[in-house]
């Protein structure tokens, strides 16, 4: 369970910067509903983006805290990987 | 054999060889001095011990159990970094709930010096009080044994000595592995001293075998 929150922990800091710019994006790229699909591609792309902005190059110590509760930056990469796919498909399929 | 037990480690940077001879051991109820020179590889030690950096070669292993990386470790071995390492977005009650099992959750909720912290995010803190809560996350965590590097990094005096008390209280169920720049708190609650030198670890019985191996001046024995 601690694993889970402290996936859950490290991935919340990436939804709101992600969310907001995938908006963005996708008001950009698409008009009526294909906002939100466009906005679901984008957070495929944009989610993994901000991991590496907000954790490989500003805060490379807090990898520390997810070590602590036996959680790699392969396990992480992955985390944010697949959760952002998963997010985003259903965008696109909304 | 019980305790934890760090042999064969080997680690070099390019054509340096930073770590060639290493011998630790710590069991339950153990606090073990780690200290060397700038540069010495004592970190590099702790985190290889860890499993968050890769050695060329290295033995690790807690009573009969072969750990190899940090997935093996969860509720063995912790490591405290040198540097702040709390998530700066999420409430301190909220890092003590992930990291701490219930029970001793609770417990650390209820400590005097937490209670003050519990709403602000850690950012919100200062270095020392982020210091404070980073120390106490891990001695009131799960893990049987603990790696600290530098835990008096940036603490007043009075924290200092809490700090050492809890180590102290806390050694009958853990073992500990500490390394400090202010050698005097390490002595003060080290029940066994290592010294890194050339690569690799050499037991230290007194103050003497410090000075012996160039680590204190020879005046430091005249000031005791």
């Amino acid at each position: 369970m601690r694993i889970i929150n402290g996936l859950w922990v490290f991935y919340r800091k990436l939804v709101i910067p992600s969310a907001a710019l995938s908006v963005c994006l996708g008001l950009m790229m698409g008009t009526g509903m294909k906002v939100i699909g466009m906005a679901g591609f984008s957070y495929i792309f944009i989610t993994p983006f901000f991991h590496l902005m907000i954790y490989d190059l500003t805060n490379p110590k807090e990898y520390y805290f997810y070590y602590n509760l036996g959680l790699s930056k392969l396990m992480l990469w992955f985390a944010t990987v697949v959760t952002s796919i998963i997010i985003g498909l259903i965008l696109m399929a909304i | 054999m019980s305790g934890l037990h760090v042999d064969s480690v080997t680690k070099n940077f390019g054509l340096r060889q930073v770590l060639t001879d290493i011998f630790i051991s710590c069991t339950k109820g153990e606090i073990i001095g780690l200290l060397g020179r700038n540069g010495s590889g004592k970190s590099t030690l702790l985190k290889i011990i860890f499993g968050s950096l890769n050695a060329d070669n290295k033995f690790v292993k807690v009573n009969d159990k072969h750990l190899k990386g940090l997935y093996s470790n969860i509720d063995i071995i912790h490591y405290l970094p040198q540097d702040s390492f709390l998530p700066k977005h999420i409430k301190v009650e909220d890092i003590i709930k992930v990291f701490c099992k219930k029970q001793q959750a609770i417990n650390l909720l209820e400590l005097e010096l937490v209670r003050p912290h519990l709403r602000k995010r850690s950012a919100e803190l200062s270095g020392g009080e982020q210091r404070v809560i980073e120390v106490l996350i891990m001695i009131y965590s799960e893990a049987e044994y603990l790696l600290f590097d530098e835990p008096f990094n940036g603490l007043g005096p009075l924290h200092i000595e809490i700090i050492k008390d809890l180590i102290k209280a806390h050694s009958e169920r853990k073992g500990f592995i500490i390394t400090d720049h202010d050698y005097r708190n390490v002595l003060d609650i080290s029940t066994g001293i290592i010294l890194m030198h050339d690569g690799g670890t050499k037991v230290i019985k007194d103050k003497n075998d410090l000075v012996r191996w160039g680590y204190l001046p020879s005046s430091s024995l005249s000031n005791t």
